[in-house]
């Protein structure tokens, strides 16, 4: 039955609670939060039972290729949402991280990969910690980035001294600027963490005769970048008189996302050699930017085809998961 | 059957009278039992806010007491002169009462319509009626359906969230928009208008409690930071106090600027970037205009917040044919049930009518069939059920159809000579 769970079924969820929750600017409803949240957690319940699927029906970790990778970024942040839409049901949080979750989604069947990048046993655990840990440090600047604008947005109204506008009521600057600190901190410990974790695990592929670490990658040089401004951005929070201002912290924020949209960015459209990837956008086999959106058998046992079997010596050799 | 209100409100009757009338929930309650002793069978609640005085009472029987009476027993009571409350009572029966409980409980009746201490207040008086014995099943559906009815005016229509006075829009729709929480706030009060006052009422009721008053006669300030609950300070030391604040409220009377943005620069450089709300509702301001550019200061004047308040008042004006929208549609459901009510006897009748040539047939039924086994006894049984029900189901619908106008007598009538069904 979850074979039955398409990305489209909880795609298409996502896109009626933003619908609702855009709604709320034209009309009143008693109903429509109730309804909102029904949808939010019948999305996330098939987000959760296609991702399952994948990651233990099927001969796949998670974190096993891009797809999946943005597939779970955007499951993090619809958890995040359904907590946030459950706790606090009359703000709009809905309006600033849906378009955010659809935009993942979006990226991961559009853009990404959906080949397994290669693992080698040794490097198993540090590829799961390297993957694991920028998951983390993304959704946390998403989340950052949304807080950052719903502040800017609210600060703007009380310096116009206007009244909250109906339908689309926004936490307090107090609260947003809390969740601005947080993020940014998480973000680069998880980042720190992440990164680190990249480099034993090129060490490890280098030692074990593969490539040298590509510094010079598009995508390594992005994501150094957006961890040298994530300590800043953390340095200069830390300071007193910064981290009271909660514009600046929002302001910081903002400028995260756009270094996170770069290193991204770098991953999907540039020619990198990072996760795997030794083939340019031009050159991708046909299916490796395929527009599926049912599960299908052929698309998620790739590591039994020869093809990936020649890049991952040691699923050849009978390592790989039952 | 009779429901009814007898009562006055701040529409029509002089505060002194009502603050004559008013019952604290002590004296209430002995109002209640009292009314118990006098008038037995006649359910009642008893609501008494600062702005209005009301008896709901309902009764099965065919008569309460009128007017004249509830106003000799409000006045026997408060030990007032009947003669002197009689005339400025109203009274309100049947789906007029009804209407108007509804519409008092959903706040479209209060005098700042949309505040929200009234549902509490009206939840309070049907409790304390309930405590003391004074309720039963007419003014429990009432009660009930009238808490139902506010919580549905909340819920689909925004005329809760509209407020239009001066110090609650500006806690509620400025100042918990910049902050959590206000526990932790330091509010400073400069002058001691009234207006300031009924601020920190406001604040106060947001949790905060560090309060300084600043005003340039110490005992004034003393004064009023001794009701508040907070500490008064010289005016000398007014720069220490703008440093530490995170909430001021400004009402002094002074004929001049008081904080100039060259003063507040100085002390903004002591202040570390925290955000700071302003109130300023002076006239003329105390704070330069100035002072609302900087960044993380959020400056309010009391032309800011009068347009606010304006602008409020308009979206609940557009709201209210929503709200007596729901209001009509909750009284009209109440009603009919309440007349549905009045038909049981017949309805119970009709049942027993029936049911007992039913159960006469059914027996003579199965003597006959000796060999059926229980399941299809069982199957006859439910299908004699199910031919009742269906034979019972027009004049059942009927009489719930016409109870939407009204107590269907004569629909009951009809009923009872039909089927031989006794008075």
């Amino acid at each position: 039955m979850l074979s039955g769970v398409q990305i489209v079924c909880f795609a298409a969820s996502y896109t009626v609670v933003f619908a609702l929750e855009l709604s709320r600017l034209l009309f009143r409803s008693g109903v429509r939060g109730a309804v909102m949240l029904g949808f939010a957690a019948a999305g996330l319940l098939a987000h959760t039972a296609f991702l399952y699927h994948q990651a233990v029906l099927t001969p796949r970790s998670p974190l096993s290729s891009e797809r999946d990778w943005y597939l779970i970024a955007a499951w993090l942040l619809a958890v995040v949402y359904l907590y946030l839409a459950w706790y606090y049901p009359r703000q709009s949080f809905g309006a600033f991280l849906l378009p955010l979750v659809l935009a993942l989604i979006g990226a991961g069947v559009l853009l990404a990969r959906n080949e397994p990048f290669p693992r080698e046993p040794a490097s198993r655990v540090w590829g799961m910690i390297h993957g694991g840990a920028l998951l983390l440090s993304t959704v946390a600047v998403l989340i950052g980035f949304a807080a950052g604008v719903m502040y800017l947005w609210q600060a703007a109204r009380l310096k116009r001294k206007q009244l909250p506008r109906p339908g689309l009521r926004l936490p307090s600057l107090e609260w947003l600027a809390r969740a601005n600190r947080r993020s940014l901190i998480v973000a680069v410990l998880a980042l720190g963490v992440g990164v680190a974790a990249g480099v034993v695990l090129g060490t490890l592929r280098h030692s074990g005769g593969g490539a040298p670490l590509p510094w010079y990658d598009p995508v390594v040089l992005a994501t150094l970048l957006m961890l040298v401004w994530l300590l800043l951005a953390v340095v200069l929070t830390a300071r007193g008189d910064v981290s009271r201002r909660g514009r600046a912290v929002a302001y910081l924020t903002v400028v995260s996302f756009v270094f996170l949209a770069i290193a991204l960015g770098s991953m999907l459209l540039l020619d990198t050699q990072h996760g795997g990837r030794e083939d340019a956008p031009g050159n991708r086999p046909s299916g490796m930017v395929d527009n599926e959106f049912a599960l299908k058998p052929t698309g998620i046992t790739p590591l039994d085809s020869t093809e990936h079997a020649v890049h991952d010596p040691g699923r050849s050799a009978g390592e790989g998961r039952a | 059957m009779i429901v009814q209100v007898v009562g006055c409100s701040h529409h029509e009757t002089a505060i002194a009278l009502r603050e004559r009338l008013a019952f604290s929930p002590e004296k209430a309650a002995e109002a209640l039992d009292h009314w118990r002793r006098v008038f037995p069978g006649v359910e009642a609640v008893l609501l008494s806010t600062c702005n209005r005085v009301e008896l709901y009472a309902a009764t099965e029987r065919d008569a309460a007491p009128d007017r004249r009476q509830v106003a000799g027993f409000l006045g026997r009571f408060q030990r007032l002169d009947p003669a002197e409350i009689v005339e400025t009572l109203y009274q309100f029966h049947h789906g007029e009462a009804i209407r108007h409980l509804f519409t008092v409980a959903s706040s479209l009746d209060s005098m700042v319509v949309g505040e929200p201490q009234i549902l509490a207040q009206v939840k309070q008086a049907y409790e304390l009626a309930t405590e003391h014995d004074n309720t039963g099943p007419i003014t429990h559906a009432a009660f009930q359906a009238a808490l139902k009815c506010a919580r549905r005016v909340a819920s689909e229509t925004a005329i809760h969230q509209r407020r239009v006075s001066i110090p609650s829009v500006a806690v509620a729709d400025f100042a918990r928009q910049i902050f959590e929480r206000f526990d932790d706030k330091h509010t400073v009060v400069l002058g001691a208008g009234e207006m300031a006052e009924e601020t920190i009422r406001y604040l106060q009721d947001e949790g905060a409690h560090q309060i300084t008053v600043v005003n340039r006669n110490l005992d004034r300030a003393t004064d009023v930071a001794e009701r508040w609950g907070g500490r008064a300070v010289p005016w000398e030391l007014l720069p220490e106090a703008l440093a530490t604040s995170d909430l001021i409220v400004s009402t002094t009377g002074a004929g001049e600027t008081i904080v100039t943005a060259e003063q507040f620069e100085r002390v903004e450089r002591t202040r570390h970037g925290r955000p700071l709300f302003i109130l300023d509702l002076a006239v003329p301001r105390d704070f330069d205009s100035e002072i609302g550019r900087r960044p993380d200061v959020y400056l309010y004047s009391v032309d800011d917040l009068r347009v606010a308040c304006e602008e409020n008042r308009r979206q609940r004006d557009r709201e209210l044919p929503a709200a007596m929208k729901i209001i009509e549609q909750e009284t009209t459901r109440f009603m009919a049930d309440l007349h549905h009510r009045a038909t049981g006897p017949i309805i119970r009748q009709l049942r027993a009518g029936w049911e007992q040539p039913k159960q006469e047939e059914l027996e003579r039924l199965l003597r006959r069939l000796p060999d059926l086994d229980d399941a299809s006894q069982e199957e006859v049984r439910r299908s004699f059920d199910r031919l009742v029900n269906k034979l019972l189901h027009p004049p059942l619908r009927s009489l719930r159809d016409e109870s939407t106008e009204g107590i269907p007598t004569r629909l009951m009538d009809a009923l009872r000579r039909l089927f031989q069904l006794r008075e």
